[in-house]
């Protein structure tokens, strides 16, 4: 409630000083904020209730608009048996606009950066708004298992790709479980 | 007035005056005083030598020796009587030592007999010492001119031997004494108790016959009077003999010195008494008053005993306006017992301390049983009467609650006890104690140790919704009335709420504010400043029934869910005792919690009029009506109960295929409804409902209540005879597993018969006894006789509240499941925070920190949680 209370706060409706020629701007833009908190909370419920296995995600505390997301690596892949933290950020005008995703923890795959950014064309463009949190992680966990080798962020693991077994003792080498806190 | 000469003083003159002569005379007269005294105290007693001791006390006291007169003769005596008489008197108890062997007519002649010896022996010597005494007041009379004050020397010489009499006495006091005194007044108190109690008895037989035949009444009255009286005063005489020979010796024993040994003999002999009295009346029977009568039997026994025995004794002062003591049913006492005209000072106070003594001892003994009395109440009510009285006068209340809290803690809330009994305990607790103390103060500390209890088993807001709405109570067998009274709470309530709003009116004349003002009482003593005065706390069953659960709504919404498996079932539109209910409920909770509620009984009464309307219909022609004659049922037969779902607490959902014919009327009705209530549609809850059916074989016809499930399974039975298990969970549309749970009730009733088939997993179940196909099923006409309500294996149509709370629980635990996964550890406040900020579907979260936490040990118990150092992990 708070976070709900508290963007309000921030936006320039409740602010007193609002001029009458503003005004049904920021009344427009209340009610996106309304429906875009509608919606991430349907999509946590969702979520929540849909225990599809290895992905995970919740709010941050006191801010619907940053989600910490887990995922754990699909069995008979590379990765399985390891567990990666991911953030989620959503944007204002969500789900107009897609959610910048990253990666918390280390991953050495081919379409994740050092810094964790990930090369997925469902969240630049070819987002639409009918996706949602759950398969964004559900697509983020299937591109561990099937990288995209044509367009690679990380091309030393691109070329480890095609050997298999090489590239599990790499994963396994660089993989630093995240710390349970 | 007069002076003393002090002796000493007249000593030394004369010892100034001293000559020979006179010393030789002195030796002389002492030696013959000496002599005398041995003759006169020992051997012959012989008081003719009392003139010779005289001449001697003379010539001693010209002299100025008669203190060492005084003093040889009193030692002479100490000496004769410890050598003479005290052994003498311990003997005769030597052979009672153990007081286990008394022989009872023989200890108490021997009681009479040693203290007659001991008394005639205490006044020889008292005339001996009168003789010294008078010696002694002659010559002074002639020696000091009248100088000597005669009474007080004798007083203080009588005196003095008083207190040598008991010192012998007591210094070799044999140890049994004391027991043999309590015991014989014991025995003389129980023979006068008994013929007391025989007078009494004989009264009350009379009056029994005087009832008996009213016609000859006034005769016999008129007679029946005398003979009473004469009766009374006989046995009264008697007593009278029995008090006096009591009398002899209590005075015989205070004359030896023995008073306060006689007196606590007796009052612990009468307290003794009135102990085993009290309890003989009081028993286990609860359900008479026994109070009046243990004051009566104290005025007849004890105190008339205590009267007469000071009246014997002389101690008796009459006072003549004693009203400052006087005990109200002395006017009583005196008017019953001619004997005893107004108390003395000392009766009265004996009064007291005995009635005091009762009241306490009623009341342990009641408080002991309170229990029981409790259970029994309302039966018991005069027993709680009695300890409400006991209580007030002596005011040991916190006895009554540590007790009564023990008690319940033993024998009420363990394991083996039921909801239904505890609550009802709990009810009756309250209005008991509501009785002896209408503050509530004791209550409030009663209470809440069953509170406690109550709040950790998970049945008891079923159970007290059971109690609110069904007269006729939950358990099966039907023997508690709770729910009654529950009922009659509510509407006692509702009567309070119209009081309450008169006294809230501000324009209460003066007159009133005068009166509360003047009844004002303050709280007692015990009661907690923090609970609030007295008015707030009125006693409210309700209230506090509801206080056990915490919050109205759990309540209410247990209330719904039962009001609606009620309603599904009705067959009829009958609804008026619920619609008081909820009214009655209304008033206590609020008309708009109780919303919901009263949706569901306006669609009770919509279905009825909608379910007319549709009815109306049927003559019209409709276009499926062949088929429905074809099968040979109507509409008619078909009643529904048309309900808001959205209002309706959840609704079991159970598949199921009704049977063709079935499904066609139930459409039609759809249809019909349709027609009727555009846009509405029907959705039917074809698992709901009861059917009422007759089965028709060749030799006989049987009725039944039953589920819609047993309907379609025996449906089923009448084109095809037999059936294996999985063809008939097919058709009825109900997997295997719930259909041989289903079918158990036809061959409970003997209907079908189970075999095993081909296979090894197959049942095939046949229809049992010269089978005809004529079975008619679908609800037949209403000439039922008396319909057998298929036992429906308890069963329910509606989702219960812990059904409900178990889901909204699953909802939680996925959403902490989900944030432990992300955040890989919380502590509980944060777990808490997290769920109320973003858990906000439906139902929202509402739970407490400490539900939350039950939830969260529960989850630990079940392996998914681990807890460490007051945070949550997900168990790996």
């Amino acid at each position: 409630m708070a976070t709900i209370n508290g963007y309000q706060g921030n936006t320039p409706v409740t602010a007193p000083a609002g001029t009458a020629s503003k005004q049904p701007v920021s009344a427009a833009k209340t009610v996106d904020t309304q429906s875009v908190l509608k919606r991430l909370q349907s999509e946590l419920m969702a979520l929540m209730m849909s225990g599809d296995p290895g992905i995970s995600a919740f709010p941050e505390e006191e801010n619907i608009f940053c989600w910490k997301g887990t995922i754990t690596g699909s069995k008979d892949t590379v990765f399985e048996g390891t567990e990666y933290k991911l953030s989620l950020s959503f944007p204002n005008d969500y789900p107009f606009k897609p959610p910048k995703v990253k990666f918390e923890t280390g991953c050495f795959h081919p379409n994740v950066d050092v810094y964790g950014n990930i090369c997925l064309d469902i969240l630049q463009d070819k987002w639409s708004s009918a996706y949602d949190v759950r398969t964004i992680l559900i697509s983020i966990q299937s591109l561990l298992g099937e990288p995209n080798i044509s367009s690679p962020l990380n091309t030393q693991a691109a070329q480890l790709w095609s050997n298999q077994e090489e590239y599990r003792k790499m994963v396994e080498k660089l993989y630093k479980p995240p710390p349970s806190a | 007035m007069e002076k003393v000469t002090p002796p000493p003083v007249g000593n030394v003159e004369i010892l100034e005056a001293l000559t020979a002569e006179s010393i030789q005379q002195i030796l002389e007269s002492y030696n013959g005083f000496c002599s005398t005294t041995e003759t006169l105290l020992n051997g012959a007693r012989n008081l003719s030598v009392g003139p010779e001791l005289v001449s001697h006390v003379r010539t001693l006291c010209t002299h100025g020796l008669h203190s060492l007169v005084i003093d040889h003769f009193l030692r002479a005596l100490e000496v004769t009587f410890e050598r003479d008489g005290v052994p003498q008197f311990w003997q005769h108890f030597d052979a009672y030592s153990d007081i286990n062997h008394i022989c009872e007519n023989e200890v108490q002649g021997v009681l009479c007999k040693a203290l007659e010896e001991i008394c005639l022996e205490k006044q020889y010597q008292e005339k001996c010492l009168l003789m010294l005494v008078n010696a002694l007041q002659t010559c002074k009379d002639n020696f000091s001119e009248g100088r000597w004050n005669s009474d007080a020397e004798r007083a203080h010489l009588f005196s003095k031997y008083q207190l040598i009499v008991s010192s012998v006495l007591l210094s070799s006091l044999p140890p049994h004494f004391t027991e043999i005194l309590h015991w014989y007044f014991k025995r003389r108190l129980e023979e006068l108790s008994t013929t007391v109690d025989g007078e009494f008895k004989e009264e009350h037989e009379f009056e029994d016959r005087d009832e008996m035949d009213l016609d000859e009444k006034c005769k016999h009255r008129a007679s029946g009077m005398d003979i009473d009286e004469c009766q009374s005063q006989g046995n009264f005489s008697e007593n009278n003999r029995l008090v006096k020979k009591i009398g002899k010796v209590v005075r015989d024993l205070r004359s030896l010195g023995f008073t306060s040994m006689t007196e606590d003999a007796y009052a612990s002999a009468i307290f003794l008494l009135l102990k085993v009295k009290v309890h003989n009346m009081a028993g286990d029977d609860f359900r008479s008053s026994v109070l009046q009568s243990i004051k009566w039997w104290i005025q007849a026994v004890p105190l008339q005993f205590l009267n007469a025995l000071l009246a014997y004794l002389g101690d008796t002062v009459t006072y003549d306006s004693p009203s400052g003591f006087k005990s109200p049913l002395a006017n009583r006492s005196s008017f019953c017992y001619p004997g005893i005209d107004t108390p003395s000072e000392g009766l009265i106070r004996w009064e007291l301390r005995l009635e005091y003594f009762a009241y306490e001892t009623l009341q342990d003994l009641r408080i002991g049983k309170l229990f029981e009395i409790i259970v029994d109440y309302p039966e018991s009510l005069a027993a709680i009467e009695d300890i409400k009285q006991c209580l007030e006068y002596t005011g040991q209340h916190s006895k009554l609650v540590d007790s009564f809290i023990s008690a319940l803690k033993y024998r009420l809330l363990t394991a083996g006890a039921s909801t239904n009994d505890i609550l009802h305990q709990y009810v009756s607790t309250i209005k008991a104690l509501r009785t002896i103390d209408p503050t509530g103060v004791f209550l409030e500390a009663v209470g809440e140790p069953i509170r406690d209890y109550l709040r950790g088993r998970n049945d008891t807001i079923k159970c007290i919704v059971t109690m609110l709405t069904d007269g006729t109570g939950g358990n099966p067998n039907g023997s508690v009335n709770t729910g009654d009274s529950l009922l009659e709470e509510l509407n006692r309530d509702e009567e309070n709420q119209e009081n309450v709003d008169l006294e809230d009116d501000f324009n209460t004349d003066d007159r009133q504010a005068w009166t509360n003002a003047v009844c004002w009482e303050p709280d007692p003593v015990e009661a907690e400043p923090l609970k609030g005065s007295r008015n707030r706390r009125k006693v409210d069953i309700l209230g506090m029934i509801v206080g056990i659960i915490g919050s109205k709504e759990q309540l209410i919404n247990e209330y719904r869910v039962m009001l609606a498996e009620k309603l599904l079932n009705k067959s009829d539109y009958d609804i008026d005792s619920e619609i008081r209910t909820l009214e009655l409920l209304k008033i206590h909770f609020g008309e708009s919690s109780m919303q919901r509620c009263e949706i569901m009984l306006n669609d009770l009464i919509d279905s009825k009029r909608t379910n007319t309307n549709i009815k109306a219909t049927i003559n019209k022609p409709f276009q499926t009506d062949t088929d429905a004659l074809e099968t040979g049922a109507s509409l008619d037969i078909v009643n529904a109960t048309i309900i808001s779902s959205n209002f309706w607490p959840p609704i079991q959902d159970e598949a199921l295929l009704v049977p063709d014919p079935v499904d066609q009327l139930l459409s039609e009705y759809a249809k019909r409804f349709h027609e009727i209530k555009t846009p509405r549609k029907l959705l039917w809850k074809k698992n709901l409902g009861t059917v009422k059916l007759e089965l028709q074989f060749e030799d006989r016809a049987m009725q039944f209540m039953v589920a819609p499930i047993h309907a379609a399974i025996i449906m089923h039975f009448q084109d095809q005879t037999s059936w294996n298990s999985e063809n008939l969970a097919t058709a009825v549309g109900v997997p295997v597993y719930v259909l041989d749970r289903r079918i158990n009730f036809w061959i409970s009733k003997g209907i079908v018969a189970e075999s095993l088939g081909a296979n090894a997993n197959e049942h095939v179940f046949t229809l049992a006894e010269g089978v005809v196909d004529t079975n008619k099923s679908g609800g037949s006409n209403g000439s039922c006789e008396e319909p057998l309500v298929g036992d429906d294996e308890g069963e329910r149509s509606m989702a219960s509240v812990e059904d409900q709370m178990h889901k909204e629980m699953t909802v939680y635990e996925k959403f902490i499941l989900g944030m432990l996964t992300n955040f890989g550890s919380m502590a509980l406040d944060r777990i808490h925070n997290t769920l109320k900020m973003f858990c906000i579907g439906d139902p929202p979260y509402d739970k407490s920190l400490q539900q939350l936490q039950g939830f969260l040990i529960g989850l630990v118990s079940e392996e998914k949680l681990e807890l460490r150092d007051g945070m949550y992990f997900l168990k790996k």
